[in-house]
Parts: structure tokens; sequence; C-alpha cells
């Protein structure tokens, strides 16, 4: 347990003030090569979990969708084709550097998708705005993951969907090849194609304190979303979990 | 990935059958349990009016159940089959979900075609319209050739005719037993009263 002022950074405990520093550090360090190592620590996975997060969320032609800590764009640029022009993206990130990866994307894409560097314990958009809201491999990372559920809870609209794509609990008999990938080839990875294996340590371990499958579920439901459901992806190494906002 | 491979599938035929995006619209966020022989799918109902396979921890709103042997009936075009189809809770639910999935249409030239090109895809599909066709026909002659041998050769299934000529038998003998027993039953009732008086005066 950690003290009301301390937090978890991975396996360490560290002052609340300094988890938002350190986890910034963590991302400006492998924002460069953040698609790369994704594809590669998971075999590009990545791209079908999030597919089928889009095709779950059951947005349509002019829905207004918030994709927070959305790094890269990945969700943002698939979201765009979804929504149409009459529709509405918001790219969010409080990393600048990751932010100013997804940005470039988009441009490249030939995309109008505004990028907005923000916390996402403190949403800047008004209550009952969006139909979407989704947060992709960032909730782990967010100092007060109660505060920012309840955030994303404020600024949906009611009958809107909060979904949350993360790293959960795995398949039990899959858990001791798992723990070896995760702390030994994971930090290796990241040491050979990033120079960066600290990075990549935190990031396994971040997986590890994350809450799985049903404390999550729980924690959604206190946030005040309802029929909170949720998918295990890949035997459980992902999970996506989808809420309604009553 | 079960989940996701059969929720891409029904994506795609919803894409292709747009009319059932504005059918199931109004059911948004509901899901029917599906109990097939002995498979059990919960499929949930999208805001955008598309399907997908719910999750681990999803409560369905309605259950239609059908088994084995109605399954067999349902794919043989059996209308009276869709009568026994047993559906619980939300009923108006299951039937919609139901119609759309009953009615949906694969257009595999269409996917066909973007992957080998307009014509290969029509010639293609021909193919494998008349492949079944031929396939359709040969199990009906085959089927029928079975049958005939085992009613004319060696008999082991009656014969229609013969079955409904031994059903009318049988009412016949149920109707001649039962007015028997009425017959039986009056004249038990006329002898009654005259019976009784004759063994109560040769009592000792």
């Amino acid at each position: 347990m950690t003290s009301e002022h301390n937090t978890h950074f991975g396996f360490k405990t560290v002052s609340e003030a300094d988890k938002a520093k350190k986890v910034g550090e963590v991302f400006h360090s492998v924002a460069s090569k953040y698609d790369l190592m994704n594809d590669v620590m998971s075999a590009g996975m990545h791209r079908g979990w999030k597919r089928f997060a889009v095709e779950i969320s059951g947005v349509r032609s002019g829905d207004k969708v918030l994709d927070i800590a959305g790094g890269s764009g990945d969700l943002s640029k698939l979201f765009a084709k979804k929504v149409g022009a009459d529709g509405q993206v918001i790219l969010t990130d409080i990393n600048a550097s990751m932010l100013a990866v997804g940005r470039d994307r988009m441009l490249d894409a030939g995309l109008s998708v505004p990028a907005l560097q923000c916390d996402a314990e403190k949403l800047p958009f008004p209550d009952q705005y969006f139909d979407c809201v989704i947060v992709a491999f960032g909730l782990r990372n967010m100092t007060h993951k109660d505060f920012a559920l309840a955030e994303m809870q404020r600024v949906l609209k009611v009958g809107g969907r909060l979904l949350v794509l993360e790293f959960s609990k795995v398949w039990q008999p899959l858990s001791k090849i798992y723990d070896i990938y995760s702390f030994k080839l994971l930090p290796l990875m990241g040491k050979l194609l990033a120079h960066d294996a600290e990075s990549y340590q935190y990031l396994a371990e971040s997986i590890r304190m994350h809450p799985d499958q049903e404390a999550l579920k729980k924690m959604m439901i206190e946030a005040g979303l309802s029929k909170v459901d949720y998918y295990n992806l890949s035997a459980g190494v992902v999970a996506l979990h989808k809420g309604y906002k009553t | 990935m079960f989940k996701a491979l059969v929720t891409h599938l029904l994506q795609h035929l919803i894409t292709q059958n747009s009319w059932a995006n504005a059918l199931l619209q109004p059911h948004a966020g509901k899901a029917v349990q599906f109990n097939i022989a002995s498979i059990k799918t919960n499929i949930i109902i999208l805001e955008n009016g598309g399907l997908a396979v719910a999750g681990e921890t999803n409560v369905a709103d309605a259950t239609v159940s059908i088994s084995v042997s109605l399954l067999l009936r349902l794919i043989t075009q059996d209308e009276a089959a869709k009568m026994q189809i047993a559906i619980s809770g939300d009923t108006h639910l299951a039937t919609e979900l139901a119609k759309v999935l009953s009615n949906m249409v694969w257009d595999y030239e269409d996917d066909l075609s973007k992957l080998v090109g307009d014509v290969p895809a029509i010639k293609l599909s021909q193919l494998g319209r008349e492949t079944v066709a031929n396939i359709k026909q040969s199990s009906i002659q085959l089927a029928e050739m079975v049958s005939e041998y085992w009613q004319e050769e060696k008999p082991l299934i009656a014969k229609k005719r013969h079955v409904e000529q031994f059903n009318a038998d049988v009412d016949k003998l149920r109707a001649d037993a039962a007015r028997l027993e009425k017959r039986l039953a009056k004249l038990t009732q006329q002898f009654q009263p005259s019976y009784n008086k004759i063994t109560s005066e040769n009592r000792p």
C-alpha cells in the first residue's frame, strides 16, 4: 500500500508529484521509436487490438470522439475515418513529445485532427460533449486513475461510451512465459532497439501494477459508468473495457 | 481472438446489408444470447447499428434457444421450424435480431472481386454456385436412391401410404374398442339390479 501522497512508479514507490515527471521522462525517451517498439513488443498485435476497439466503440458518422493519451495517433487516425467530415476527433496527450509524433502523423495522413496537450485528470472540455472517449495504453501511467475516469465520465454525453484499452492480467497458464518475456526480453529489446532498457523495464513493471480486469471494471462503475463489460484480447495480455454513461 | 474475428465478420456483413442498421439502432447497447446446440454466444447491438460478440461479463436482455434437430430443419428452410424457436426475455429485441441475422446476405462476389478483380470474381462465383447446385442435386438423388432401396429391396423404412393405412387402422380399432366399452357399460348398468336381486335371494 502507498501512503496518501505516494504512488507507484512501476515497482517503485514515489511521491505523487514525482510520478507525472518520471512518466513524462519515460515517454520523452521512447517517443521517437514508440511505433517500432510497439510493433516489436506485440508482434504487430497492437494494431489488431486498436482496430477491435474502434469496431466495438460503435462510433458513427458525425460523432465526437476524444482520444486520451493518444500518443502516436493510431486510434485518432482510425476514428477520423469513421466520424467523417461531420464528426470531430480530438487527440490529446500529457506528453509533448508523444503528441508531436501523433500530430505529425495526422498531418502526413492529410487528416484535420486537433492535437491538444492536456492532463486526463483535468480535461479542458465541457460536460457531456463527447459521444465516445477512449484511452489506450495510457490509464496505467496516470497518477490518480479514479480522478481520470471520473473526468472521462464527465465529458461524455448521456448514452456515450468510455473505452479503456490496457494491458491486463494474462491467462494463468501463460503467466510464467509472460513474466520471462516482460522482465527479461522486453528490457533487452528496449536496450537493443531504443537504447533505453530502463524505460522498457518501467513499462513491464507498470503493467503488473495496473488493476486487473475485474478491478478496473469496478473502478469504472465507481466512476459512474454503467453496463461495464470487458473483452480479453490475446489471452488477457490486453483487455478492452467498455462502459456507458446513463 | 475468436471474438475479435467473429465481430469483424459481423461488422463486414452489416456493412454489406446496410438496411439492418436502422432496424438495430433502436436496440443499441442490448444483447441477445444465442444457445445453438451446446454453443452459447452473446451478440450485442452497437450504437451505430452494428453487431459484435459481447464481452466476458455481459448479461443478455433476451435468449434464443435452438436445438440441433431444430437447427437442421431451419437449414433446410422448414418454415414450421421457425415457430419452435424458444425465445425468452425481451422477445421484441430477440425477434428483431433473429430476423436481421436470418435475412442477411453475404455478397461474396463483391469480396472476391477486391481480391482477384471483377471478371474472375464473377466466373468463380458462377463456378461456386454451379458446384453447390450440383452437390445439392446429387445429394437429393442419393437420398432418394437409398430411400427406395430401403423401401423396396430391403424394407427398413415403411412407405408413406403404408404408414397412413396403419394409422387409419389404429384409429378404427381405437374407435371400435371405445364403442365396445360403452356397450359393456350399458349392459352392466341394465342388468345390475336383477343380478343384485338374485344374489340377495340366494343368500342363506
